[in-house]
């Protein structure tokens, strides 16, 4: 299957089944692994280049690209379990405890620099970003990324952001 | 060099500015360096010639002293890694340069070192130093011996291997590498060569950890040394073991936050004393090791004098590295005291921490340290005294099991602060080191996080993390002048004479380091990181935001 070719408003569907058959190469794994010990997980099947729907489009037009979505979307069971996946893979480490921000940025302001979309998320943890962001995809499945997305996405911004007033 | 001298005093014998005239004291030119972040590190002056290194991306300014407004002569704008962005834990700062032989050497914070044309402006050498996948970064000043150029990594929070190497200083090739921990081989420790004063044995950095724990025990280099030309001796301080949780790695762990004195031309090891074995409480002790001449108990003394993060100041007999004075110069609660018989401290069981004793509660001091080693301490011999900024904080300290996975962080402790006693979050303060006494001290809201410099004038300036750079009675601690500067002061103040004949005073503003990690609501510049105040401290972004000055003063 050419996943590059697939179109934006077809293929989320098709490609979150892709994703869970990725995972699926990891039944057994229950729980992803790494939690509190050195234990990697394999690398499941390369995901595919997702399109960021923020960007700005040369002519208005769209380039090609997936619109990925996280299988475990707002499941709390899953985003406890990112949780602890956010410290045992040392993501704290850089994003702070409640991923407040530390040497990373917050992950909790509602606020994303690389995308708030599923796939955005997803990348970034992936693959990793410019600036130290190291990629988790060679020692993390599928599984345990989405895990990790739907914790972030779980975290509740304060009420107001934007402001910081003193009496 | 970076502390004015080899015995990182960090005084200045000029006095034209004296405490009788420096409440006249006005900036006189300023220059924004275009980069945010903490503005650690100095300015150096030479030849009319003013250098500075900015945070990453590490740009290089020479300012033309001897024209209207200081232009450029050039600026040195180096490749530098932006990953090594989020692999230095603290903020991406840098410690400043050393001139030499018409070359300004310094460390880019993706692990080079560079050799520049102090004229030009053009490269003499680059080496690579230090490897970004190990976790190991380089904000350190590098500093030169003879034709040793030497150098350290940070990553006490990824688990590096940590090291000194020693490069040529016409070359940049690498002569020697040292590591902090490990076999004696690989430690450069040589029969009959070294002889610490409080040790016996063989192979104490390798039998001091469990099996290869060495190997990602931390140990980094990142604060600043010393020289003492008749003893051949350079000093440095180790930083912390890792991980946090002490459990993770049984023993002394030697040699972490330990005082190392090595010979400059081949690195090996003559002595070595260790202030924190085995940590529990991440005190790294890369304060600068001060040389002084003191009179200890009726006799001459060449000791060094060391603030620690621990909260202990230690004067050290710098030939053989025997404790000669130890004293708490801030609230210390982790142990009771230091055993002069056996150089080693009194433990308080209660502030033991690791992750099977949970959530220890209020350790006194915090991992900012009493003092942090990113603001050198300065000595006066004109007073006798020594200069600190202090902090008065206190932590909880929560150890988990942390695991190791390359370019990644191998922390496992989540440790809140809280001010402490008083209430004031730090304190400046005047330290005799040949009794271990507090002289005078100022009390201040915030923790107190700028080096100092001490004059020939009895001015000793320092400033503060709202931004006020202030000038205080060398002998009294008497506040004399103060003026706010752009941003918050993590920097070191300067001094230097114009090609005027008139005397100037030079610090960098731009609040960073810990405190954009503890303080982040500081920031401004990136509209997707957006974060609460700090919980022990909720109103410094009141005071200051994010910047990059370049200031100088005169009258």
């Amino acid at each position: 299957m050419d996943i590059r070719a697939v179109g934006a408003t077809a293929g989320s569907v098709v490609l979150a089944a892709l994703l869970v058959v990725g995972c699926r190469q990891h039944e057994g794994a229950r729980t992803p692994a790494v939690t509190g010990s050195t234990e990697l997980i394999r690398a499941g099947a390369a995901p595919p280049a997702v399109r960021h729907d923020e960007h700005v489009a040369a002519g208005g037009v769209q380039p090609p690209g997936a619109i990925i979505t996280n299988p475990y979307q707002g499941d709390a069971r899953s985003a406890k379990q990112g949780e602890a996946l956010f410290s045992s893979m040392n993501c704290d480490g850089c994003h702070g405890g409640g991923a407040t921000g530390w040497v990373g940025p917050s992950l909790a302001d509602g606020r994303w620099r690389y995308g708030a979309a599923d796939g955005e998320i997803f990348q970034s943890i992936w693959y990793g970003r410019p600036h130290g962001m190291p990629a988790y995809g060679g020692i993390a499945n599928t599984e345990a990324v989405w895990k990790l997305v739907t914790y972030v996405q779980s975290l509740q911004p304060p009420e107001d952001v934007p402001t910081e007033a003193w009496k | 060099m970076p502390a004015g001298d080899n015995s990182a005093t960090r005084f200045s014998p000029l006095a034209r500015i004296d405490a009788g005239n420096v409440n006249g004291l006005r900036p006189v030119w300023t220059f924004s360096t275009g980069v945010l972040g903490g503005h650690e590190g100095q300015p150096l002056v030479v030849n009319n010639t003013m250098y500075v290194v900015t945070p990453y991306p590490n740009v290089l300014y020479a300012f033309d002293l001897a024209r209207e407004g200081y232009p450029l002569k050039w600026k040195y704008r180096p490749a530098v890694n932006p990953n090594a962005v989020g692999m230095a834990c603290c903020d991406a700062i840098n410690r400043g340069a050393f001139y030499v032989n018409g070359m300004i050497i310094y460390n880019l914070l993706d692990g080079h070192t560079v050799a520049i044309d102090a004229n030009t402006g053009r490269e003499v050498w680059k080496t690579q130093i230090a490897d970004l996948a190990q976790g190991e970064t380089t904000p350190v000043a590098p500093f030169v011996v003879g034709n040793r150029v030497i150098v350290g990594a940070s990553g006490g929070e990824f688990g590096i291997h940590g090291w000194t190497k020693g490069l040529d200083l016409a070359t940049g090739h690498i002569a020697w590498t040292a590591y902090n921990t490990g076999p004696d081989s690989l430690v450069l420790v040589k029969p009959g060569v070294f002889k610490p004063f409080y040790d016996t044995g063989t192979q104490l950095a390798l039998t001091s950890w469990p099996k290869d724990a060495w190997k990602i025990g931390g140990g980094p280099v990142w604060g600043w040394m010393s020289y003492d030309p008749s003893l051949d001796l350079v000093y440095y301080g180790v930083g912390n073991p890792a991980p946090y949780n002490a459990e993770q790695r049984v023993g002394d762990n030697k040699w972490t936050n330990s005082v190392l004195a090595r010979r400059p031309e081949d690195g090996s090891l003559v002595w070595a004393y260790q202030f924190t074995p085995h940590d529990g409480w991440d005190y790294d002790a890369v304060s600068e090791m001060i040389l002084a001449d003191l009179t200890i108990g009726g006799r001459k003394r060449t000791v060094l004098v060391h603030f620690d993060k621990n909260g202990f100041a230690y004067t050290i007999d710098r030939a053989t590295g025997e404790v000669l004075v130890a004293k708490p110069f801030v609230e210390v609660n982790w142990a009771k005291g230091v055993d002069l018989k056996t150089g080693r401290p009194v433990l308080d069981s209660s502030k033991m921490t690791g992750a099977s004793k949970g959530n220890v509660k209020n350790i006194c001091p915090t991992l900012e340290g009493g003092k942090s080693p990113a603001s050198p301490a300065a000595y006066s011999p004109r007073t006798g005294l020594f200069y600190v900024s202090t902090n008065n904080m206190c932590m909880d300290y929560a150890a988990t099991q942390a695991a190791h996975i390359r370019g990644t962080p191998y922390i496992g402790a989540t440790t809140p602060y809280h001010a402490g006693p008083g209430g004031n979050m730090g304190a400046f303060i005047a330290w005799d080191a040949a009794t271990g006494r507090r002289v005078w001290e100022i009390r201040e809201k915030y923790p107190v996080w700028s080096g100092v410099l001490a004059t020939g004038g009895s001015v000793v300036f320092y400033g503060t993390l709202d931004g006020w750079f202030k000038a205080v009675d060398a002998r009294s601690g008497k506040p004399l002048w103060k003026f706010k500067v752009g941003s918050g002061i993590v920097g070191n103040p300067i001094t230097y004479t114009g090609p005027d004949g008139r005397q100037y005073v030079a610090i960098y503003a731009g609040i960073g380091g810990d405190w954009f990690l503890l303080a982040g609501d500081v920031r401004s510049d990136d509209p997707a990181d957006v974060r609460p105040p700090a919980d022990f401290m909720q109103d410094i972004a009141r005071y200051t935001s994010q910047g990059g000055m370049v200031w100088i003063f005169g009258l």
